[in-house]
């Protein structure tokens, strides 16, 4: 479903100032019914990779597919729900409109969008405040909302950055349940966090990455042995070190 | 497509609506409209012309706010506080994002100048009705005030255009605030230096006047939209086929530069 074949991005330069690749040859991919989580510390190269899998940013050299088909290919968007890292909402609008938006441009039935927009709504605490602004919503609300949109469409592919970040712990429990729940329903999800105990309880796949590079890709339990850890935050921790050791030695 | 630019478009027009800071420019706008009521008393003769001058003015600095504090701001607010992710997210293209971004805003600025024109042609009625000598204000022709708005609004759409390509090629809402002003200016000088270089005999054969001509392409003669002062003069044919030449250059010059902002928009990564 997700196909990331020797990825390089270097963003542009400052001045006088070399930028630092932020992807180096990063390979993965992602079968149907799967769910990757994709870790590493601040500057790991995380976002970038998101940002290249919804086409935000395009890379210096490699591929990604999505479905088959080329990022920036937009056929297989009606596929894809996606949740940014930070709510980013036009000031002015409410719930109800960016609905509309969603559905209008996904293609589905007034009909259809206006349903489905009203159970999502109802599931996820927000039917009360459905006419209000978005920028009066907490940050759990927004992050509530970002997840109504990007489930409209019922898709088969879930890209999610950072879904827990700013959450007080009901409000990471409640997101957490909810993509459980999605993962039973079979749908593909990619999703990075730093918050890795939920990253343990979710995940079928593990990418570690460190300043652009990959570390670790596979099953959790393959790191856990490697590593010789009892949990994923221990076994990441173990990795890195070793990864710098090994780099301070060389 | 088009419903999916539209349906951004939507938005856009949503937002703007509800932006507290256009109402306040619509209400001063009105205010100061209003206010030609109180000042012809003071203009001596020709008070048609003068409060034509007056309304329309008016109209064009309301525009020209619109296009500087709020146009300019949606496209960096766009990419600043990254909506532009939540947008694109969605199966649109970035022309669609472009067009749909353009058509809301243009949609804006109509309702603006429409708002405007028809308090301004009420004020303009009332203030002919009051003044008793005919020759101070012989004519208020509904068709020339139609045309006047319709030449604003043209420049305005030119410049919202321009806004669009500058706002891909550089990011923050200043920078693009400023190239905005800086074309603007550009815009209105032109056509003086050309005056002032067609005026000076034996300057031809450097072949600046030619090129100045070919400038015009890129920063257009705004004031061949400029008709204000036909407000209290009759209807002429002639002029209307000149303008409608004018429409037509003006149509083929929203194209170009909207094809442009839409491959810069294509080739760039998003903030």
């Amino acid at each position: 479903m997700i196909t990331f074949e020797n990825v390089w991005k270097k963003y542009s330069k400052e001045l006088f100032r070399p930028a630092p690749a932020a992807l180096q040859e990063v390979s993965f991919s992602l079968q149907q019914g799967q769910t990757l989580g994709l870790i590493g510390a601040n500057g790991a190269g995380k976002s970038t990779s998101i940002r290249l899998l919804m086409d935000f940013i395009r890379p210096d050299k490699g591929a990604i597919r999505l479905f088959g088909l080329p990022a920036s290919n937009l056929s297989q968007r009606n596929q894809i729900g996606y949740l940014p890292e930070t709510a980013s909402f036009p000031a002015n609008l409410t719930v109800l409109d960016l609905l509309r938006f969603t559905g209008a441009t996904c293609g589905l039935p007034a009909k259809t969008s206006k349903e489905r927009g009203e159970q999502l709504l109802r599931e996820l605490g927000l039917w009360e405040a459905r006419s209000k602004r978005l920028s009066t919503y907490s940050k759990g609300m927004q992050q509530r909302a970002n997840f109504v949109l990007a489930l409209l469409n019922d898709p088969q592919l879930l890209i999610l950055d950072e879904p827990m970040s700013g959450l007080d712990p009901l409000g990471r429990g409640q997101i957490i349940g909810l993509i459980q729940r999605l993962k039973q329903e079979g749908k593909t999800i990619l999703f990075c966090s730093h918050i890795l105990g939920d990253v343990d309880r979710l995940v079928d796949q593990l990418l570690v990455l460190h300043k652009g590079r990959t570390l670790f890709n596979g099953a959790p339990a393959t790191l856990l042995a490697a590593e010789n850890a009892s949990n994923i935050e221990t076994a990441f921790l173990s990795l890195i070190n070793h990864h710098l050791s090994e780099h301070y030695a060389a | 497509m088009l419903r999916k630019i539209w349906s951004l478009a939507e938005l856009v027009i949503i937002d703007g609506l509800r932006r507290h800071a256009l109402m306040g420019l619509v209400l001063l706008a009105f205010g100061l409209e209003a206010g030609g009521l109180l000042f012809f008393d003071f203009i001596p003769r020709d008070i048609g012309r003068a409060s034509a001058d007056f309304i329309l003015s008016i109209g064009w600095l309301t525009g020209f706010l619109f296009l500087l504090f709020h146009a300019v701001q949606v496209m960096a607010w766009n990419e600043g506080r990254r909506t532009v992710h939540t947008l694109l997210a969605r199966p649109i293209s970035r022309t669609q994002y472009v067009l749909g971004t353009f058509l809301g805003l243009a949609t804006l600025l109509i309702l603006l100048n429409g708002i405007l024109g028809l308090l301004g042609y009420g004020i303009l009625s009332l203030i002919q009705n009051s003044v008793k000598l005919g020759g101070y204000f012989p004519q208020l022709s509904l068709v020339h005030y139609l045309l006047s708005w319709t030449g604003l609004f043209c420049i305005e759409l030119m410049i919202l255009a321009v806004i669009l390509l500058f706002s891909g090629l550089v990011r923050g809402g200043f920078p693009v605030l400023l190239l905005t002003v800086s074309y603007y200016l550009i815009c209105t000088g032109l056509p003086v230096v050309r005056n002032a270089f067609i005026a000076k005999p034996g300057n031809d054969t450097l072949h600046i006047d030619s090129t100045l001509q070919w400038l015009t392409a890129i920063f257009p003669d705004f004031s061949r939209f400029d008709f204000k002062a036909l407000v209290t003069s009759e209807p002429s044919g002639i002029f209307l086929q000149h303008f409608s030449t004018d429409l037509l250059l003006m149509v083929l010059y929203l194209t170009g530069i909207l094809w442009a902002a839409s491959i810069v928009y294509q080739h760039r990564d998003l903030q």
